[in-house]
């Protein structure tokens, strides 16, 4: 109860460095989930609906990579963008760009995978009966999207969620350094071992309550785009 | 006129497909009936563009129309459906009521049954111009009334465009009333093939017999 006072408390007191927190918080997974989106969905979408060779090898390197560990994928990140790695002349480690960089890696296979498997169970007859009177494949795309609007916008929420929450990853390339790399999780994190519980609680209580409001702006949208 | 000349389509090992010849006249009506997995479906695909053959050569009109075995209802209501990338409303109108979907035209098309579904589909081939109309079993779903409504108005498209259709069915009473033409497939290839009734009456092989035995029950 003491943690759900302190949450709201926090938040209505509009404390400094929350906000700061709930700043980097929001950037990192706006930019994740936009990132991993983009090159995920027309991915997606390519495995989705073209047969080639060596396509069920990569399907299940995707479904490989949609469980990989994000410490495995913070470390690999953290190699590659090291003082000696191949991208440490870029001076990288511990800003926001490398934790979104490292979350693309991890959110893209799981953005592939939910939206060709997505494209293949749900277009597919969406395609047949489109292409049997004749649309061009324009038009298909649009059908298409309109059509699996709700699967689209779960799988944006996917991505969302799986960066919101992550800790792993963005704590290795991160370093959870305070008015800088430092996002809920890691702070919350921080907070337990440090003892101090309610704290972190009440922090946890805030990361829900973000991803809530995310969530119910998308299921608005998704019920607006249903009425049509 | 529609030529087909060892036409064959394999998956791995398997040969789903072999036909030898099959001309069509333009304007024909040809039902093809087969059991399941014995083709049907496969050959209409192919003739539609839709899936490749593994070889063997096709010639065909320009312009096709497909109806795919499984009927999908797109968002929006029946009118909508029908219309769908700019068919004609008025068409689509007269082509609702025809195939008695007319009470429920400003309904949601996902929430038609199955057998009106199914008309819902036709009705969205029907309200456009082609030279070949591709059915696959554009009866299944329908009772007796609906079945009736849906030869009425293939029947009244071919008389009017003059074009050639071409449907799959598990329905004798199909092939009897709409087609010019049956065949039987058996594992991909044409087992029977002449005017409905004599293939239905005076089957030549003994595959031939026995199947059609089993289908009239
Ligand atoms: N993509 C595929 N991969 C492997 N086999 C396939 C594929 N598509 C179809 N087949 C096989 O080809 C055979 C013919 O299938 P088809 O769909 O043409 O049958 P059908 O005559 O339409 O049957 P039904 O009456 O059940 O509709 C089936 O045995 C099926 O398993
Ligand atoms: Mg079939």
């Amino acid at each position: 109860m003491d943690s759900f006072r302190q949450a709201f408390g926090l938040l209505f007191s509009l404390d400094k460095e929350l906000m700061q927190i709930i700043g980097v918080t929001l950037r990192m997974s706006f930019f994740s989930t936009s990132i991993s989106c983009l090159i995920g969905l027309p991915l997606g979408a390519l495995i989705g609906t073209k047969s080639f060779k060596g396509k069920s090898f990569l399907k299940k390197l995707i479904h490989t990579l949609m469980g990989l560990p994000p410490v495995v994928a913070g470390l690999f990140v953290y190699v590659l963008f090291t003082h000696y790695g191949p991208f440490g002349s870029l001076n990288l480690l511990f800003t926001v760009k490398v934790m979104v960089i490292a979350q693309v890696l991890l959110i893209t296979p799981i953005v592939i995978g939910l939206s060709s498997s997505f494209i293949e169970s749900t277009s597919k007859p969406i395609i047949e009966t489109a292409r049997g009177i004749g649309l061009g494949n324009g038009r298909i795309v649009r059908l298409c999207l309109s059509e699996g609007r709700a699967s689209l916008v779960s799988i944006v929420l996917n991505a969302f969620g799986r960066s919101i929450a992550e800790v792993g990853a963005v704590s290795i390339v991160g370093g959870n350094i305070q008015w800088k790399t430092r996002v809920m999780t890691t702070a919350i994190m921080l907070e337990t071992n440090k003892g101090k519980f309610s704290f972190a609680l009440a922090l946890g209580i805030i990361l829900l309550l973000i991803a809530f409001i995310v969530n119910a702006g998308a299921s608005f949208i998704v019920r607006e785009a249903k009425n049509d | 006129m529609i030529d087909v000349k060892s036409l064959k389509k394999e998956y791995g090992e398997r040969t789903v497909l072999d036909i030898d010849t099959l001309e069509i006249n333009d304007g024909e009506i040809l039902a093809v009936a087969g059991a399941n997995g014995s083709g049907k479906t496969t050959l209409l695909k192919i003739l539609a563009g839709q899936i490749r053959p593994t070889g063997g050569e096709l010639s065909l009109p320009g312009k096709k129309l497909y109806m795919p075995q499984q009927s999908y209802a797109f968002r929006g209501d029946l009118i909508k459906n029908v219309t769908l990338g700019n068919a004609d409303r008025e068409k689509a109108v007269k082509l609702l009521e025809k195939l008695g979907l007319s009470r429920l035209a400003d309904k949601k098309a996902a929430s038609l049954s199955g057998g009106e579904l199914q008309r819902l589909s036709l009705c969205r081939i029907l309200a456009r111009t082609a030279d070949l109309l591709l059915l696959d079993e554009p009866t299944s779903a329908c009772d007796a009334k609906g079945a009736e409504l849906v030869v009425e108005a293939i029947k009244e498209y071919r008389g009017e465009t003059r074009c050639t259709v071409i449907m799959t069915t598990h329905s004798p009473a199909l092939a009897m009333n709409a087609a010019d033409r049956l065949i039987i497939l058996n594992n991909g290839k044409i087992e029977a093939d002449g005017p409905p009734a004599a293939v239905l009456n005076e089957p030549k092989t003994d595959w031939a017999k026995s199947f059609i035995a089993g289908w009239k029950i």
